[in-house]
């Protein structure tokens, strides 16, 4: 009554002619030509997309503004300095005086504001986000809870220090 | 046989176009890379770390914390008067910035010009910020024993400008 | 006899309740679309791709898996994916979904189907084809890190390496990681530097291993990653803590070693 057909021969005899028909596909490989084949499918991958559809996150984003604040208040940092030393080393005459009255003339207002406006916020958002690393580097606030509420208030922190400075 | 070529060839970038192994720097010259990223599979010897080398290991990292700690009284008083800080204040404040910027630069220069991938141009970037530097430390020199050192420059120039508002 | 007898009755039974289901109107069909990445080495000059499809959320499972699967079955089977446990112990339906890291299997189908769902593979990793990403080098350097117990003497007994239950503590959110690769490829650090740079899943591999009090190659653990690249292009970014889906802090464990390394 519950015979599964076990007994009849074609159930059986049908995945044997799969299987001699499959063993007369494969072509034998050595070891070394599997390796070839492999290197040469590796050269045609392509590069998943990254940076272009990763989810806006305050992590990263946060990491980033802190590389580029670094960044771009350590270029104005190495700018001034940098002008100092060369003028130092071939007598330039730089001082602080010359470049003040250069900036005051020279600079057109929309371009100091920016510069101001950037110098403000960067600045007070990279000493803030520098207190939270260092606060992680200690072992604390590295949970989900503390990475955003730390965050979120180094942001408020930049907003109202930026803009007090600014406004000063 | 040239238009096969050439059709190919036109596949090809193509297909680099999409493939490129990450964001590369236009102007400098790179290395070769191994296909796909790795060498040999799986099961192959794992890839030997350089040997151990504290002067690249934790020793850029505690400068980077023991610069940052010290920045934030620094920093902080520079901020809270003003811009008006004793020669001695703002000697120490310029050299650890310094110190700080420097590292930081480093870590960006490995991060974005590896050795892996730019080879010689790595070690020209690294030259070229320690020139940098130099030329800094000269200028902070100067800086701090003929002129009102650092943050003297940032406030002649925030305030120069503030009073050609005034003016205008 | 009595089993025939059984049989009919659950017959029947089954019979009538899908005649009732039968006369229930069909739901309106909620089609949800998918835009889902596609690279096949066959066609190896063709420029990777995203094709849409549309899926009726009514006969489909709530996950991303089951969505997926249900492409491949009725609509593209080429569509080509790695998948085993769909109940996340696996780490093998590991991908890009609406733009995180994250398990196929333990993701849910956001149901409003006025919005797209995407889904790539891992980001920043060679691709096999589809969704499958090319792992080799996530494998070769989390066996660089010697993830097994290392000791110069066997216990007296010739047992057991015991522990006390604090020390065992210490691995509680280390052990549990079953390298799906979501959090290193979440991670940008990885993305410049993946020959080189460890990746969090794999650092924190390490620092389970650092921490166990029955291993004693932690100076040799330690060695191995001072230098620049291996633990150092970390920069506490925190992605990999915020998209990993089982819900461990491998961030926490870098920040460890480095702490450890730091006065070392």
């Amino acid at each position: 009554m519950l015979s599964l057909g076990l007994n009849k021969p074609l159930m059986w005899a049908k995945p044997l002619k799969m299987m001699t028909r499959r063993m007369v596909s494969t072509a034998k490989t050595t070891v070394s030509e599997q390796e070839s084949i492999l290197v040469a499918q590796r050269k045609n991958r392509p590069v998943s997309p990254h940076l272009t559809i990763y989810q806006p996150q305050l992590t990263w984003y946060l990491s980033s503004l802190h590389r580029i604040s670094g960044v771009v208040l350590g270029l104005g940092f190495f700018t001034a300095t940098i002008a100092f030393g060369v003028s130092t080393v071939f007598g330039l005459g730089l001082t602080t005086n010359n470049l003040a009255k250069w900036y005051h003339e020279k600079v057109p207002t929309w371009m100091d504001w920016t510069a101001k406006a950037s110098g403000a916020y960067l600045l007070t958002f990279h000493f803030g986000n520098g207190i939270r690393h260092l606060i992680w580097d200690t072992g604390r606030a590295l949970s989900l809870k503390g990475v955003y509420t730390t965050g979120y208030a180094v942001l408020a922190v930049m907003v109202i220090a930026g803009t007090s400075i600014l406004t000063w | 046989m040239f238009s096969k070529g050439l059709f190919q060839s036109q596949a090809i970038r193509a297909l680099h176009s999409t493939s490129k192994r990450s964001l590369t720097i236009p102007f400098l010259s790179t290395l070769p890379q191994n296909p796909g990223g790795v060498k040999g599979d799986v099961n192959d010897a794992c890839l030997p770390p350089p040997s151990p080398d504290r002067l690249h290991g934790s020793v850029p990292w505690d400068v980077e914390r023991v610069s940052a700690v010290a920045l934030i009284p620094l920093v902080g008083s520079a901020l809270a008067s003003g811009g008006d800080v004793s020669v001695v204040a703002d000697s120490i404040l310029a050299t650890v910035l310094l110190g700080h910027v420097y590292v930081g630069f480093q870590s960006c220069i490995i991060d974005y010009i590896p050795t892996r991938v730019y080879g010689k141009n790595h070690n020209y970037a690294m030259y070229l910020l320690t020139l940098g530097s130099l030329f800094a430390g000269v200028g902070i020199y100067k800086l701090e024993t003929e002129e009102n050192g650092l943050t003297g420059v940032v406030q002649k120039l925030w305030t120069a400008s503030n009073h050609s508002e005034e003016k205008k | 006899m009595m089993m025939s007898g059984l049989l009919k009755k659950n017959v029947g039974r089954a019979v009538f309740r899908r005649g009732l289901a039968s006369e229930v109107a069909p739901a309106a069909p909620k089609m949800k679309t998918f835009k889902i990445y596609r690279w096949s080495p066959d066609k190896p000059a063709e420029k990777p791709k995203l094709q849409e499809f549309q899926v009726d959320l009514n006969n489909c499972g709530p996950m991303i898996l089951d969505a997926l699967l249900k492409i491949k079955d009725e609509q593209d089977a080429t569509l080509t994916l790695r998948r085993s446990c769909r109940e996340g112990i696996c780490g093998s339906c590991a991908m890009n979904i609406g733009g995180r890291n994250t398990l196929a299997c333990l993701c849910k189908i956001d149901p409003d189907t006025s919005k797209q769902t995407k889904i790539y593979p891992l980001p920043h990793m060679y691709i096999v084809k589809d969704l499958v990403p090319d792992l080799t080098q996530f494998y070769q350097q989390y066996k660089s890190v010697q993830p097994y117990l290392q000791r110069k003497s066997v216990p007296e007994d010739g047992k057991e390496n015991l522990q006390s239950i604090a020390d065992r503590k210490k691995l509680d959110g280390l052990y549990e990681c079953i390298l799906c690769a979501c959090c290193s490829t979440a991670c940008p650090s990885y993305w410049w530097n993946q020959e080189q740079y460890l990746g969090p899943a794999v650092l924190m591999q390490a620092y389970r291993w650092l921490v166990d009090s029955r291993d004693q190659a932690s100076t040799m653990r330690k060695e191995m990653l001072q230098n620049s690249m291996s633990l150092y292009r970390c920069h506490t970014i925190m992605n990999c803590t915020r998209t990993c889906p089982k819900g461990l802090n491998p961030g926490k464990a870098i920040a460890e070693i480095k702490k450890a390394l730091a006065t070392d």
